[in-house]
């Protein structure tokens, strides 16, 4: 079906694949593993002739048997999507946002002159015919997903690549859309080459798996054997970074007695409008505890952290920090501001591009007017973030860094200010598997040498295991459960978290053999 | 909501602009009565006369009470120069100047966004580098300077003055083709200036698009590239340029000073220069109100267009 041999690609003198032989025969199923920059999306883009003009492509992509590097633009444009067709990361914008998404899915079917309704295609993927006439901003993460997968099937290709198509998706919704393109495969006999940073979701929907590293193929072989005995030491540190909830040896957080409140978030609720995002909470975050607030998007957990953090106003209940009542403004909110400091999910966005490392830090400083000891300050807060020796990084810019690196800038800038309390919105889910073990590792050295209490906001049950002294569990806008982590990870009592467990991929066989 | 919303914002744009009208001429150094009668011999008296016909001697809030009122009801005062209600005298060099800067800003608009969008989807080539490097020369220069250019290049084959010939049989058809005929120095120089601006501004847009993963999207399902191009790429890439283009519509109606002056183009722009050299202050405060109120309204039009081309911005 797919074959390729001796693959190479260079962008420049930059060897980004090397030497990458892989074959895939109809009906089957393989995941291509790997961390950014690993070149794997590159391989993936390079079946269809994607890639950028600037890349060079050497050796050979046979798609049933004819080189896609050889064929002529009209018999290329006649192979895409009707032979091979590509599920693209559908949250994000890949799909159109000024045209309907009906006139997307029936974009290819026209084209090629492939027989079919959207309306069939959208039940497939268990989504109501009128959403046809919605626009993407209309639909939730979960929903576009599943438009991209129906406009993959809309050729009837035999052959699908899927690039990463349930990262930014939340645990539940993400194991809805592999279940359903599970179902897909299975029933139409399609060959599917599936993209991920993250081996468990491979390791649930692929019977194959291969694993890259700096442009080269490491290990590949069946999923249940590479997963079991990785063979490379690349594939055995990917096997375990992943934490395993109820593995001890990935319960980072040691177990200590109870600590008086820092903050207590007594019967809250927020109004967005007519909807109420947050109804009814009662929360507590002790000194130096981590407490980890898990749920879905839309359970306002986000908003729940906003208000904490004085950015919105509660329509009624208190917010207690320290034994005071959180002030609604002045000098006062500011004062509080600095003792409670944020850190966003994406690094690269949260940084601003033109500020080198040592003014995004002292930005802090100089808003809440310590300008004395600026230097001092910054290089200290920077070499806390164990970024060593600071002098090395202040000078830089954030695009000269990587994405870990850039992460301990961000928590560097809270750091400076000497806070009390840490809210982390999803603080590692951009970061690759390696990196995301140092930066959690930091959070907790943090949390043991200053008792820098964390609230850590997350969908991300493995996070919770590896750091949180205590979980609280969010839906629909109430906390459904809390209690200590091992708890509530492991005797969870509400449905909703049993439901969120049950949702979490794990390394081990695919579930459909 | 956000329709109303708008309307009521450009409400209320529209009356700071008569308000700002009446104390912006009031404010300026110099008496009008005395630029009115320059180089004439004057008594106290005449003085005193020319005053109370214009209300200028009645207190300022009573003054301003008279001219919003008749503001209300479309009078816009009169002109000292043409002894004649401005309203009028606006409405009457209103058709030339829709005809030279109607005319050339669509041409402009469509051929800028056309260029742009060709230059984007090519860049680097050497369609890009001329059509980038033209523009950018033209959008540099005077635009008076381009005009006189102009004239002299084409020597005596275009006229250069004026809307029409004062000989032309008065039939329709000699009448048309002489307005046709001096309108071309004019409106070339104006479309070289306006479309530069725009083909720079697409260009830009276009190219902030051409990463964006929905043209890989279009790609892989095997569209042509001009189809990627017409159906995918341009209606996003062209959203940004629709507040500019409106905002240049709303321009057509003050005319274009330099390029009517230049050519004596009897349009707004050269009522403008003329108002100017006055000074005619009713006059001027007249074509201020009726250029800025042009400008309000069409941006309220460019809001709903936006409103109605990208279906996240909620109309209603």
């Amino acid at each position: 079906m797919l074959e390729l041999r001796n693959l190479t690609v260079h962008y420049g003198q930059k060897r980004v694949v090397d030497d990458v032989d892989l074959a895939l025969a109809p009906g089957r199923t393989l995941g291509l593993a790997g961390e950014s920059g690993s070149g794997k999306s590159t391989v993936a883009m390079s079946v269809l002739r994607l890639l950028p003009r600037t890349a060079r492509v050497d050796g050979q992509v046979l798609l049933d048997g004819e080189d896609v590097r050889t064929m002529s633009w009209g018999r290329l444009r006649a192979v895409r999507w009707a032979s091979a067709s590509v599920v693209f990361q559908g949250a994000m914008h890949a799909l159109n946002p000024v045209r309907r998404v009906g006139e997307q899915i029936a974009e290819p079917m026209r084209l090629h002159g492939t027989p079919g309704s959207v309306a069939e295609l959208l039940e497939q993927v268990e989504l109501p015919r009128h959403k046809a006439r919605a626009y993407p901003h209309e639909l939730s993460g979960g929903q576009k997903q599943r438009v991209m997968i129906a406009m993959a099937l809309a050729c009837g290709p035999r052959l699908v690549i899927a690039d990463e198509p349930t990262t930014a998706l939340d645990v539940v919704v993400q194991a809805q859309v592999l279940a359903l393109m599970t179902r897909l495969v299975a029933e139409r006999d399609l060959a599917l080459l599936m993209i991920s940073h993250d081996l468990s979701v491979l390791a649930q929907t692929c019977e194959d798996l291969a694993v890259m590293q700096h442009g080269r193929l490491v290990e590949r072989g069946r999923t249940r054997e590479v997963v079991a005995n990785p063979r490379h030491p690349h594939t055995a540190a990917l096997t375990a970074a992943f934490p395993v909830i109820g593995d001890r040896r990935h319960r980072w957080a040691e177990p200590r007695p109870a600590p008086e409140p820092l903050l207590r978030v007594r019967d809250l609720v927020v109004d967005y409008g007519r909807t109420r995002a947050v109804d009814g909470v009662d929360l507590t975050v002790g000194h130096g505890e981590v407490v980890a607030l898990v749920g879905q998007s839309g359970s306002g957990k986000t908003t729940l952290a906003r208000t904490i953090m004085g950015l919105r106003r509660p329509s009624s209940g208190r917010v207690i920090f320290d034994g005071a009542e959180v002030p609604r403004g002045g000098r006062a909110l500011k004062a509080f501001r600095r003792q409670v400091q944020l850190v966003l999910q994406d690094p690269s966005s949260a940084l601003n591009p033109r500020h080198t490392v040592f003014e995004a830090v002292a930005e802090g400083l100089r808003v809440h007017g310590l300008r004395e000891d600026e230097e001092a300050l910054v290089t200290a807060a920077v070499e806390r973030a164990e970024l060593r020796p600071a002098s090395l990084y202040l000078r830089s810019l954030p695009h000269e860094l990587s994405g870990g690196q850039q992460q301990r800038v961000v928590i560097a800038g809270a750091l400076v200010l000497r806070p009390r309390l840490l809210v982390a919105d999803e603080p590692v889910a951009s970061l690759d598997a390696s990196v995301r073990g140092e930066v959690v590792a930091l959070l907790l050295r943090l949390r043991r040498e200053l008792g820098l209490a964390s609230l850590l906001i997350t969908h991300d049950l493995g996070l919770a295991w590896q750091i949180a002294d205590r979980v609280a569990v969010m839906h629909q806008g109430n906390i459904v459960e809390q209690g200590p982590a091992e708890e509530v990870l492991l005797t969870p009592a509400h449905d909703y978290t049993r439901a969120l467990l049950a949702a979490v991929p794990v390394l081990g066989p695919p579930a459909t053999g | 909501m956000r329709l109303l919303g708008r309307a009521g914002g450009a409400a209320l744009s529209l009356l700071m602009v008569a308000v700002l009208g009446f104390f912006l001429f009031r404010v300026v150094p110099g008496d009008p009565v005395v630029s009115m009668t320059r180089g004439r011999p004057t008594t106290p008296e005449t003085q005193a006369a020319l005053r109370a016909q214009f209300g200028l001697d009645l207190p300022l809030h009573e003054q301003f009470f008279r001219y919003f009122t008749s503001l209300l009801r479309g009078d816009l005062g009169t002109s000292f120069t043409f002894r004649r209600p401005v309203a009028e005298v606006v409405l009457e060099r209103l058709g030339p100047t829709l005809l030279l800067v109607g005319t050339s800003t669509v041409i402009a608009v469509a051929l800028g966004l056309w260029l742009g969008v060709l230059a984007a989807w090519r860049r680097g080539s050497a369609f890009d580098r001329v059509t980038t490097g033209v523009s950018l020369t033209l959008w540099a220069v005077p635009t008076f300077w381009l005009g006189m250019l102009l004239m002299m290049v084409t020597g005596d084959f275009f006229p250069s003055r004026g809307m029409r010939d004062t000989d032309t049989a008065p039939d329709f058809l000699s009448q048309a083709l002489d307005v046709g005929h001096h309108l071309v120095l004019p409106s070339i120089t104006l479309v070289a200036v306006v479309c530069a601006e725009y083909a720079l501004v697409m260009r830009s847009s276009l190219l902030e698009e051409l990463h964006a993963p929905y043209l890989t999207t279009a790609r892989a399902k095997g569209l042509r590239d001009d189809l990627v191009r017409r159906r995918h790429a341009v209606p996003n890439a062209v959203l940004p340029a629709i507040t500019l283009v409106f905002l240049r519509f709303g321009l057509v109606v003050s005319g274009a000073i330099t390029t009517e002056t230049v050519f004596s183009w009897p349009g707004l722009g050269l009522l403008f220069y003329d108002a100017l050299t006055g000074p005619d202050y009713f006059l001027l405060q007249g074509l201020l109100v009726v250029t800025a109120g042009a400008v309000v309204v069409m941006n309220l039009l460019a809001d709903v267009l936006h409103g109605v081309l990208d279906p996240r911005v909620k109309v209603v």
